[in-house]
């Protein structure tokens, strides 16, 4: 593998991660990792959802996986046989999972083992955390220096990214050695401003409330995170859309940036995109 | 994810008790039982649950406990113990499966602490606890010898304990605790209600019975004539 800067990576870890499922954690990955590599960041990927692949749909590369994360774990493969470029930026790397493997194929060695080979040569390492609180998302999570927890503006979401939260503080490597936090923020994603009004969705306050972390951005309901899905393309990538706007702000707030909050969170459509339509 | 096949932890475990007050249960009894499920149900689903024969010393007839085991875990509840037993009660409930549970006075570790002076002197210190950050779903925070402080929310889902006070400087809603081990004075005082639960000694109230006029307010929550009382604080 080539380096392309003279300085060392970052090597920096960050787990996105829920507790519930399908509130958009795979789709937030992909979109992250991606415009961190375009902002020149080497950025690396990696599915930790064993058994139920589908990072690589996301990114559009599921028909380019020979070796995954788990035959390099067991020894099968190196690092570099299974690390998949991606078409469209030089920056960024995918790890993919296996489809067939059992969970119990991931141990904690092997997880750091393979994580402290990416973090000798990537600048970001994004673990996509499967759904739930068991081992798989315990072990996504335990060696992250930071974390997203991904929520949508709904009870049982929020309940658990709190739950999520508590792991955090305790159940990972920085917590169990230096007896420090990760450091956590929350992306709210799926927002449904019309829901909202009509009292059928939390509003954003009601959730950091809840949560009391920093919030990282805001993502709203968008038909174009779907058509950007179908055609393996992360959002940041296609056309831009409130959505991938959303994912750029968030981004720019990970790296440190101050982004003004308002614009995304209380933009209200103006005369004419009421008239015609809210672009998506 | 460790090397040892097994780690023992002790455990601080929070059963329910259903006191019985009859020595032979009827069908008003069996109905009221039903009742006290089904209005307590979040409460009793799932949690550990024992038979209290404080009450009842006389209470002892196997159709009778049979009965009783049988209603109870067709309910669903998790019945799996009894307390203040008679020797004759105890040897009952071992045959449907129920273990004896030392509580209070009975337990050895409080004997052990009455007959020894130096230890008692232990006991008597206090051990209140504050915590600075939030209780998070599913976490469970225990202040086993004294006044619990929170400084910060508790989230939905998770469990607050102590012996004594518990104080939240923040929003409770989850569920508290306070007076575990009997203390009929203790109270709970939190800044925002939205409990899902509040006990003191054992009694207690659930979100569906605080009074919708006071979530949301700064309240205290104390006994009086053996019922769980919830006062604005203003
Ligand atoms: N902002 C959005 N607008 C509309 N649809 C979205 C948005 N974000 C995600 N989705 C859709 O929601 C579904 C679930 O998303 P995704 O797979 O990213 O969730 P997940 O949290 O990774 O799920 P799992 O817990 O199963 O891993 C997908 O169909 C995705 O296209
Ligand atoms: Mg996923």
């Amino acid at each position: 593998m080539t380096q392309l800067k003279d300085k060392a990576p970052l090597g920096k870890v960050i787990v996105i991660t829920s507790g519930k499922g399908g509130v958009g954690k795979t789709t937030s990955a992909a979109a992250i990792a991606a415009a961190l590599a375009k902002r020149d960041f080497k950025t690396v990927v990696i599915d930790f959802d064993v058994g139920l692949r589908n990072l690589d749909m996301i990114m559009g590369c599921e028909r380019r996986v020979v070796f995954d994360f788990i035959n390099v774990i067991q020894g099968e493969a190196r690092l570099k046989q299974a690390l998949i470029r991606d078409k469209r930026l030089d920056t960024l790397w995918i790890l993919p999972t296996s489809q067939t493997r059992d969970k119990d194929a991931l141990t904690k060695e092997g997880v750091e083992k393979v994580l402290n080979e990416l973090k000798e040569q990537f600048d970001y390492i994004i673990c996509d955390s499967p759904a739930g609180i068991e081992r798989g998302a315990q072990l996504a999570m335990y060696f992250a220096d930071e974390a997203v927890v991904v929520t949508n503006p709904e009870v049982s979401s929020v309940r658990d990214s709190d739950r999520v939260l508590g792991l955090l503080a305790s159940k990972t490597k920085r917590a169990e050695d230096e007896g420090a936090e990760v450091k956590a923020q929350v992306l709210v994603t799926r927002l449904d401003q019309r829901r909202i009004d009509a009292g059928e969705m939390m509003t954003i306050d009601d959730v950091l409330e809840i949560l009391a972390v920093p919030l990282l951005g805001v993502i709203p309901e968008s038909t174009a995170v779907l058509r950007a899905s179908n055609v393996g393309m992360p959002i940041v990538l296609d056309e831009p859309s409130a959505a991938s706007r959303g994912y750029e702000a968030a981004v720019a707030r990970l790296l440190g940036e101050e982004v003004d909050t308002q614009t995304e969170r209380d933009k209200k459509p103006g005369f004419f995109s009421r008239l015609f339509g809210a672009p998506a | 994810m460790r090397a040892e096949p097994i780690q023992v932890r002790g455990r601080f475990l929070t059963a329910i008790a259903i006191r019985i007050e009859v020595d032979t249960p009827d069908a008003s009894f069996f109905a009221a039982l039903d009742e006290k499920i089904r209005s307590a149900a979040n409460l009793m689903v799932g949690a550990p649950i024992l038979l209290d024969f404080e009450k009842v010393p006389g209470f002892a007839s196997r159709d009778h406990l049979g009965e009783l085991v049988r209603a109870i875990r067709a309910k669903g509840l998790l019945l799996f113990g009894v307390q203040n037993a008679t020797p004759e009660q105890q040897a009952l409930a071992e045959e449907f499966g129920l273990i004896q549970v030392l509580v209070g006075r009975d337990t050895p570790v409080q004997q052990a602490r009455a007959v020894s002076p130096r230890r008692s002197r232990l006991v008597a210190q206090p051990g209140n606890k504050v915590i600075h950050r939030h209780v998070r779903s599913g976490q469970l925070v225990v202040a086993e010898r004294g006044d619990l402080t929170i400084i910060g929310s508790v989230a939905s889902g998770a469990e607050v304990l102590a012996s004594g006070n518990i104080h939240i400087y923040g929003t409770l809603r989850g569920r508290a605790m306070a007076g575990v081990e009997g203390d009929t004075n203790a109270r709970i005082f939190c800044s925002k209600l939205e409990a899902e639960l509040l006990a003191i000694a054992g009694l207690f109230k659930t979100s569906e019975t605080i009074h919708p006029d006071l979530r949301r307010c700064n309240v205290q929550a104390f006994l009086e004539d053996e019922t769980l009382h919830i006062e604005r604080l203003v």
